[in-house]
């Protein structure tokens, strides 16, 4: 069993830096058309068959990694965040190769693997080792519920890549008047956020490098099912440097780093969720780094990301990505339909007697559910086309990532799965 | 604003027709201006029904809801009052509170400012609130009159489609193909047909023009997931029907039958276990620590047959279901269902199996059982008997000293007998016998016997006893529970229904989503050739339809230059 | 169908007007277990020490205190004497006085009403049915209900005193029904 777990994270790291490999190859696709002594369409082609062959051997070591992990573990890899985010990195692939086999679009693949890369670099920032399951997550509906929602959330993120390209294909530089100039910041920001996520993978590989940990003990007070208040004193651990730390907590040990010897400020205390200080700290520091990152690239570039991509996609159809974007949310629709709401009511049903009970994780989903709903409705005026659609796709799957992050993060609940 | 609703063919429309029901051609007035404008084919171009001029109060109410816009409006509403409930912990998470004060302390408690301030705009009651239920009941009428509205109209379009179109109806469709035709205008037609049959069309000739179509059924979809949603929504709220839903929790300690309130059955609780995971089987971050592998509790479930409403005398219960309730595995017996829900680890004593000893001769006189619950009032041990005349569950002293019981619960358990027999004063002697073998029982007991010797009740002979109570941390002779289970009984009867919808709903989608309707115009005068072809979604799919179906009757085209927006430019 | 229009619209408007009223109401008013003044007290049926059933329905049209109590409450116990004593004072002029001992074993609620020396009916609950239908929070609870069949008044927890109960009893046998 053990040797299987160690194949497995092999294979891991072997998918991994094929995602790698074919990112850079899909941007040397995209990026070095206008090198010299190149045809620019024959230069595509070429690099993006390298590439788009080099992310299949990728997905292909991602299932060898999946399917030793369920065997030498016992259970299917989908039951805490780690195996959960690693397996929606494989399912945007395979909601990716799906796509590309009907669309052909180069495109969507040099946009595609730096979301998979990103997720999957975040699922390593969790605990990897296997888990034993806890008896509500013993059920058939582990693997049918979380494979479908994820399969279902794989598409929605393909149709937020291909939207987030056509935003940068028709951002319009020229334009100076209030409209054209909300629509640079914006799609600019998006690149940003996207950046302050890869900012926090970078800061928590890079402090975790350097051994760094910091010790806080904190008293909470719940209140038990008898109605008596219960004072705990817990401890908490801290692997970035504590500029937040825990409400109502006591210094025990902190490393000094850059001069700062004590924590800045406390988190506040409406902040629920299971170590929220310690969340907060993480994503102060997610902005710091994320900021230093971009403002990296900015110097290189010398002028707004945007600006730097949007040339390299001047030959590209906007309609096409928007056709793509809408396909991707089309084909995904019934499989989150099915997958995050019927199924897991089923589960629910199964489990905890009821088939839906407002808890915060499927309140989410039903809000990305009516999100969804909303987008297509929408889409079926004409005035709703085109660019207002792609920022719909966004935003969309911004509330897919809240759903499946953020609600672990600030709200506490039944779904609760460790978390940084 | 429309005030010619005849077309030029000759048709006579409803008022509110975009496309002329019969030929096609534009009859909006701003899609007659601009000649190069794509055509608005949402259902056809048909009237809806809620077009109308003078429109009645009625009518205002019907054409509210008919709209695609307000649906949209309600939905975005719909999401944002879902959001905010998430906040905070909603008042239905917080199981042992009902009372509005005593909520509304409890989120000032936890939540400070705040928290005052969403209790007071009940918000943490949102799914249950006046405005949510509404928002839900008016997405409801929505689904019914949207669809009712469309579906109609589309379905007369669809079944009744003229087959040659208007230039202008086939040249402003998403997809265009147009040129001359050099080939023989029949021989051309028939093997077009052919190739697009081929594809699964189903194709329709007259003279000269050609209609094809394929997966007319897609456009059924989204009606049958409105019709599913409806019929979910519908059994959603059958649940607020009193005797379709049931929802309360039992408590059991080990080896404890309770009646299910409010039902005739009743369930027992034989036996809980708990298990834990082994250290080897923790991932390294977790060794140490209690991971909980397993509970279970092993419950028969009883129906009562006999003397059920009979205060005075015990209920006739017959087993009629047996299983071994867990999360994820529930007792289930017709319609009701029994959910593990949570566990408390609490020793309870159930009975104990004393022994009357005369301490004189140092004897075992009998010994006997005593339940903690329901005790029997007489035993008989020999030539003796023992007399129960009092019972305290839980011993303690009131304010006037004098001896009471502090719960129900058999916490620490006195028993109070009167011992008959020879040898014994004509009135019997007195004894209180503590069966928990702690200290501070033991202790009551001597000073309680102690008293009743020196009042002339007891001579100090007889002592009851439990023998090696306690070998090695094992209890003997004692019965006791160790878990208390906390189980959910649910009966929903509504529950079909509400699974009905979601597969209706579910097919609806997997029509409407996983096929397209797509269809083919082609209209032929003198050599001029002109295709039109129109999808609800996938429009990328027809145009290689198109092309490929061209390009096989030597006509090549790239798909891209089919599409019409493309020329926009 | 164009014919049958206007009935469709309103059939289907009056349809969601009813059912949508229904899940809206249903959210508005919403049902509270607790016991207040106004409402009628649920039917039981319970047997007494003796084991002679009792039924609620025995009771009607006559004033009536249900009084709630147990041996392990404290309050319960002391204001037995006082229950007592108003019943000796009142039950000639129709009063009725029920104890319901909150789900004890017999012997212990019994050795109990011997040492105060009650003799009003004490009826013995079983596993709370009767307690949990009258929504009880605390103990004791005293229910007076009036010969119309209607609570007159609750009084959750504390020690009534006489004063207290000839007051209410007053009210009560005044109330006709």
């Amino acid at each position: 069993m053990k040797w299987w777990l160690d194949f497995s994270s092999d294979a891991f790291i072997v998918a991994f830096f094929l995602y790698c490999a074919s990112f850079i190859s899909y941007a040397i696709a995209v990026g070095g058309k206008k090198w010299s002594n190149r045809k620019p369409a024959e230069h595509a082609a070429r690099w993006g068959k390298i590439a788009f062959v080099l992310a299949a051997i990728g997905w292909l070591a991602h299932l060898t990694f999946f399917f030793t992990r369920w065997y030498g573990g016992g259970h299917i890899p989908t039951s805490n965040m780690y195996e959960f985010m690693t397996f929606l990195g494989m399912a945007i692939m395979f909601a990716f190769i799906v796509i590309y086999a009907i669309y052909r679009n180069m495109m969507l693949g040099a946009f595609t693997l730096p979301l998979v890369i990103i997720i999957i670099a975040y699922a390593s920032v969790f605990p990897s080792e296997v888990q034993p399951l806890i008896p509500p997550l013993q059920s058939i509906w582990l693997k049918i519920h979380v494979t479908m929602a994820a399969a279902g959330e794989a598409f929605f993120a393909i149709g937020f890549a291909a939207a987030l390209v056509q935003l940068i294909r028709v951002v319009d530089f020229t334009r100076t008047d209030k409209a054209g100039r909300r629509a640079q910041f914006w799609t600019e920001f998006s690149l940003y956020v996207i950046i302050v996520l890869v900012g926090f993978i970078v800061a928590v590989f890079a402090f975790r490098g350097a051994g760094y940990e910091a010790k806080f003990t904190q008293e909470t007070v719940t209140i038990d099912d008898a109605g008596n208040a219960l004072t705990s004193v817990g401890e908490v651990k801290y692997t970035l440097p504590p500029l937040v730390a825990p409400y109502n907590s006591e210094t025990e040990s902190f490393q000094s780093f850059l001069g700062i010897k004590k924590p800045l400020v406390e988190a506040p205390s409406w902040m629920n969720g299971v170590n929220a200080g310690r969340k907060l700290n993480t994503v102060v520091w997610s902005v710091i780094a994320g900021s230093l990152l971009y403002g990296l690239l900015r110097l290189i570039a010398r002028k707004k990301l945007t600006a730097a991509i949007n040339p390299h996609l001047s030959d590209i159809d906007p309609d096409d990505l928007e056709e793509i974007s809408y396909r991707a949310i089309a084909i995904g629709f019934p499989v989150f339909t099915l997958g995050a709401l019927i199924f897991a009511m089923i589960w629910a049903e199964i489990a905890w007697s009821r088939f839906w009970g407002w808890d915060p994780k499927e309140v989410w989903a039903l809000i990305t559910w009516l999100f969804y709903s909303a987008y297509l409705h929408l889409r079926l005026s004409r005035g709703w086309q085109g660019t207002r659609s792609a920022w719909l796709a966004v935003i969309g799957f911004l509330v897919v990532m809240f759903t499946l992050v953020g609600v672990n993060l600030v709200i506490a609940g039944l779904h609760s799965y460790a978390g940084v | 604003m429309f005030q010619n609703t005849k077309c030029e063919c000759g048709h006579q429309n409803p008022v509110g027709t975009v496309l002329c029901e019969s030929c096609g051609k534009p009859l909006d007035e701003a899609l007659l201006k601009d000649e190069n404008a794509l055509l608005e084919m949402r259902y056809d171009g048909v009237a809806r029904r809620s077009q109308k001029a003078n429109p009645h109060f009625v009518d205002r109410i019907w054409n509210f809801f008919s709209s695609v816009k307000i649906a949209v409006y309600l939905i975005v509403i719909t999401l944002i009052g879902a959001a905010f409930g998430t906040i905070l912990q909603q008042e239905s998470t917080i199981i042992n509170l009902t009372e509005r004060s005593e909520f509304a302390a409890y989120y000032k408690e936890q939540h400070g400012t705040f928290g005052v301030i969403y209790h007071a705009l009940g918000l943490s009651r949102t799914y249950e609130s006046w405005w949510f239920i509404g928002l839900l009941v008016m997405i409801g009428t929505s689904l019914v009159v949207c669809s009712l509205d469309r579906v109609l109209p589309l379905y007369r379009a669809l079944s009744k489609q003229q087959i040659r179109k208007h230039l202008q109806f086939i040249n402003r469709q998403h997809v265009v193909y147009s040129g001359e035709l050099t080939q023989d205008k029949q021989e051309w037609l028939d093997r077009f047909a052919k190739e697009l049959k081929r594809k699964r069309y189903r194709v329709w000739r007259e003279d000269g023009a050609l209609l094809a179509e394929k997966n007319r059924f897609s456009r059924w979809g989204p009606y049958i997931n409105h019709i599913g949603l409806i019929v979910f929504l519908l059994a959603v709220l059958g649940r607020s029907i009193p005797a379709w839903h049931m929802d309360q929790y039992l408590t059991l300690y080990e080896g404890e039958t309770r009646q299910i309130p409010g039902t005739n059955y009743y369930l027992k609780n034989d036996k809980f276990t708990l298990d834990y995971y082994s250290d080897e089987e923790l991932a390294s971050n977790q060794k140490g620590t209690k991971v909980v592998k397993l509970y279970e509790t092993k419950a028969r479930l009883y129906e009562c047959t006999d003397a059920c409403d009979d205060p005075t005398r015990e209920p006739v219960l017959t087993e009629v279901k047996q299983h071994d309730i867990r999360v994820n595995s529930a007792l289930a017996y017709k319609g009701l269902k029994v959910y593990q829900n949570s566990f408390q680890e609490k020793v309870r004593f159930i009975s104990v199996h004393a022994t009357l000893k005369d301490k004189v001769n140092g004897t075992d006189i009998g010994s006997f059982d005593l339940k903690m619950n329901q005790p029997e009032e007489e035993y008989k041990l020999g030539e003796y008997t023992l007399r129960l005349i009092d019972y305290y569950p839980d011993f303690g002293l009131d304010e006037q000293t004098r001896p009471m019981t502090k719960s129900r619960d058999p916490n620490n358990p006195a028993f109070v007998f009167r011992i008959a027999g020879p040898g014994i004063q004509d009135r019997g002697e007195v004894y209180v016998y503590f069966p928990m073998p702690s200290e501070k029982s033991k202790y009551y007991e001597t000073i309680l016997n102690e008293s009743f010797k020196q009042r002339g009740d007891n001579s100090g002979r007889f002592s009851i006893q439990v023998d090696n109570p306690i070998v090695d941390g094992q209890m003997n002779n004692i019965e006791y529970s160790a878990f208390t289970t906390y189980l959910n009984i649910r009966m929903d009867r509504a529950m079909p229904y509400v699974w009905v919808g979601a597969a209706i709903s579910m097919i609806g989608l997997i029509m409407g989503f996983y096929w397209q309707h797509r269809r083919i115009w082609i209209r032929i005068d003198g050599d001029k050739l002109a295709l039109g072809g129109h999808t609800n979604k996938n429009t990328y799919g027809l145009r290689a339809d198109v092309a490929g179906a061209l390009g096989k009757t030597r006509i090549e085209v790239d798909p891209k230059t089919l599409d019409n927006r493309r020329n926009e430019r | 169908m164009g014919r049958y229009r206007k009935p469709v619209q309103y059939i289907i408007l009056a349809v969601v007007l009813l059912i949508g009223g229904y899940a809206i109401g249903n959210s508005l008013f919403s049902k509270s277990v607790v016991l207040t003044k106004g409402d009628k007290p649920p039917g039981f049926r319970l047997a007494d020490l003796n084991n002679v059933v009792h039924d609620m329905e025995d009771y009607e049209g006559k004033p009536l205190i249900i009084n709630f109590w147990g041996t392990f409450c404290p309050p319960c116990r002391n204001e037995m004497p006082a229950l007592q004593h108003q019943y000796d004072k009142w039950k000639g002029q129709g009063l009725e006085l029920i104890g319901i001992n909150l789900s004890e074993d017999k012997l212990t609620a019994e050795s109990f009403i011997r040492q105060i020396g009650v003799d009003f009916p004490i009826l013995l609950d079983k596993d709370k049915k009767t307690e949990r239908k009258y929504g009880l929070k605390q103990y004791p609870t005293t229910f007076f209900i009036a010969p119309t069949g209607e609570i007159q008044e609750v009084v959750i927890g504390g020690v009534l005193t006489e004063e207290e109960i000839d007051k209410r009893i007053e009210r009560l046998i005044q109330t006709k029904s």
